[in-house]
């Protein structure tokens, strides 16, 4: 942007604030030189989010919203629509993907204490997103209307009614009828395709503004902002354009390969993203032998059927996504990163991934006494590693944090 | 640390858990393998074939059309239209519907013979493969037969002509003591005991040898695994290209990451 600017751009530019956006998100924003391969599934979310959002928009073009229609309109996408089959496969597989990459970036959070001040907002920005991205990949899946659409959808709708007083109604209310109906897939559709992913730019816009404003974290949990050169800039940061995008186009290459193979080659992901039972159109006189979830809800799915009351296991069940927003004011530590916590942080950390990937399993398989007793020790783990978390952060010592990069 | 891990780990990982789930092929147990080939034009042909004579009379198979399966297999429209398509006003365009009204079908079975076109994708190949192959007499049965993989199942076996009998017989096997080996009598020859269910074609009761008759549901079902989905054979020839695409995609710009790396290492 140095050389002299031509009469259009000059005039374009004096109104609207394009040099001055390009510098300050782009070639002049600092980012941290050194971060790893964690700090890449940021990036990776928002391509799978422009992934979704064009293959969306080609799937409408043959999807039927109506009770009749609905599942013959995708086999007829899959079938006599030109390379209709890429279009529907990239969208089911980038559900996953999504989930998947956001599981990750939620991860790295957790590990190297992203949420730490001043990153208390970007952090529940995240957190919002997250919580709208499980209602849309819900409402989406009910599109199609296989079997495990209708009784999925009966399972999680039929949760509104364990509500007190207001249940019943509100149940009836999102439904749009006495049962799952052409009623329900019209609204769930609008919800899918307009709502939603409204909510969902505006609160990725949200976030990408907050996490400009106090700038990324890294792996050390260093503050880079402590030592700037004269210009105000940090010493241990690059700008963000070429580097970091460079960064990201590698990993948006083996992402890319990651994705394709499970596309091309596994689209059903063994029955974990596109259900088998689904290929059977909805039937309300027949309920399948076993209704689960897709993988990426399974963890609080496990959570739900470990409670025996349905009030209780739903109240479990939202407050294990709620302590997520809470997760700043919990961690005392003086250290961000897990690199310079304490060994309690380290043991807890441990403790719940695998209860975390514990549940994963338990909600997408059959119950059993056994199973059930392993989900509700993986339910208290879950929720022990956030109520305790206040307390084992601030008994433990942990290593002083560097002061550099 | 990690001691910790692979014990939590073994723990979460013993068999108890994982027991609980049934068969997947029901009374036969694990389902035989099936492994398609798409590409195999004969096989499919030969499949489709089966299909039009001796399902299609029962089963629909609506989301799939006529002229898609003329040209995914190579059989000439002309050709295609005298042998495969039975009703007059039939077109290329149509989807196969099927030739019989479901509420008839309803009176005459008791229930509307299901829709095929994504069997195989509902119960996986490998189940529709180990389905059609074992059906056995049972007198107790409307239709005579009962099939092992889905107990009860209230289709007669249509196929039979071809197979013959197929009846459930017992065979004397080798007893398992409890440290797993095979017991043996104080003159070291192994004791046996007689069990039962196990399937058995009395022979030259059908027209087909127990290897042609395989290779007859293997045409089948591969063409079924074709109709589920018509476009997997092109999906697993795009997806190397594509794949290819973004390695060298990869490849390109690490190059580019490494030169501009240099500027701040």
């Amino acid at each position: 942007m140095t050389q002299k600017p031509s009469g259009i751009f000059n005039w374009l530019n004096s109104r609207l604030p394009i040099v001055n956006t390009y510098e300050r998100h782009l070639s002049k924003h600092p980012v941290p030189k050194k971060v790893n391969f964690w700090y890449m599934f940021g990036a990776l979310a928002s391509v799978v989010l422009i992934v979704q959002i064009v293959s969306g928009i080609w799937l409408m073009f043959g999807y039927e919203n109506t009770e009749e229609g609905a599942f013959a309109s995708i086999e007829y996408i899959m079938r006599d629509i030109e390379y209709g089959w890429i279009i529907r496969y990239m969208h089911t597989t980038g559900a996953s993907m999504f989930f998947a990459v956001v599981y990750l970036h939620m991860f790295r959070g957790l590990m190297y204490g992203s949420y730490h001040k001043p990153r208390e907002l970007v952090w529940i920005f995240g957190m919002t997103i997250y919580f709208v991205m499980m209602a849309e990949g819900f409402l989406g899946y009910v599109l199609p209307y296989g079997q495990m659409s209708y009784w999925g959808a009966q399972v999680i709708i039929s949760l509104f009614g364990a509500i007190p007083y207001i249940g019943e109604s509100l149940e009836l209310w999102v439904r749009g009828d006495y049962y799952i109906s052409g009623a329900t897939i019209s609204r769930f559709f609008a919800l899918h395709v307009v709502a939603l992913p409204l909510i969902l730019i505006a609160l990725v816009f949200m976030h990408l503004v907050a996490l400009h404003e106090v700038g990324a974290g890294n792996p050390e949990g260093v503050d880079i902002e402590k030592h700037l050169d004269e210009d105000g800039v940090p010493l241990d940061s690059v700008p963000f354009f070429p580097y970091k995008v460079l960064n990201a186009l590698v990993a948006i290459g083996i992402f890319g390969v990651v994705f394709s193979i499970i596309m091309f080659f596994f689209p059903e992901g063994g029955g974990y993203m596109l259900e088998l039972a689904n290929f059977e159109e909805a039937n309300p006189l027949s309920t399948p032998e076993h209704i689960a979830p897709v993988w990426y809800y399974s963890p609080y799915y496990a959570m739900l059927r470990a409670v025996p009351d349905k009030l209780g296991g739903l109240v479990v069940m939202g407050a294990a996504i709620a302590i997520l927003f809470v997760v700043p004011w919990l961690d005392r530590s003086k250290a961000a990163s897990i690199r310079y916590k304490g060994n309690l942080s380290k043991i807890a950390m441990t403790l719940f991934i695998l209860s975390w990937l514990m549940l994963a399993w338990l909600g997408t398989v059959p119950v059993t006494e056994l199973r059930k007793t392993l989900s509700i020790i993986g339910t208290v783990i879950y929720f022990a590693f956030f109520l305790l978390m206040p307390i084992y952060t601030s008994i433990e010592k942990s290593k002083p944090v560097p002061e550099r990069l | 640390m990690k001691k910790f891990i692979l014990i939590t780990f073994f723990l979460f990982s013993s068999a108890a858990i994982f027991a609980a789930d049934g068969a997947p092929c029901g009374d036969y147990g694990e389902c035989e393998s099936f492994k398609p080939q798409l590409n195999k034009t004969e096989s499919l042909q030969l499949g489709a074939v089966t299909f039009i004579n001796h399902c299609y009379g029962c089963h629909s198979l609506e989301y799939s059309r006529w002229g898609r399966i003329a040209k995914d297999l190579d059989i000439p429209e002309e050709i295609f239209i005298d042998n495969l398509v039975f009703g007059q006003d039939v077109k290329l365009g149509d989807r196969m519907t099927g030739s019989m009204k479901s509420a008839d079908a309803e009176s005459w079975f008791g229930i509307a013979p299901p829709d095929l076109t994504l069997v195989t994708r509902l119960h996986g190949s490998d189940w529709v493969y180990t389905y059609l192959k074992t059906f056995y007499e049972d007198s107790s049965k409307p239709y005579g037969v009962n099939n092992m993989v889905y107990p009860g199942a209230a289709m007669p076996n249509v196929l039979a002509s071809m197979q013959g009998q197929q009846i459930l017989s017992c065979k004397d096997l080798p007893m398992i003591a409890s440290n797993g080996g095979i017991r043996r009598d104080e003159q070291g020859n192994d004791i046996t005991e007689e069990k039962c269910g196990y399937l058995k074609t009395v022979s030259g009761s059908g027209s087909m040898s127990e290897k042609e008759f395989d290779e007859v549901i293997y045409n089948l079902v591969n063409f079924m695994t074709y109709v589920g989905e018509p476009s997997r054979a092109d999906r697993e020839r795009i997806g190397w290209y594509v794949i290819l695409f973004f390695i060298i995609f990869t490849a390109f710009s690490y190059l580019l990451f490494r030169e501009y790396q240099k500027d701040y290492h």
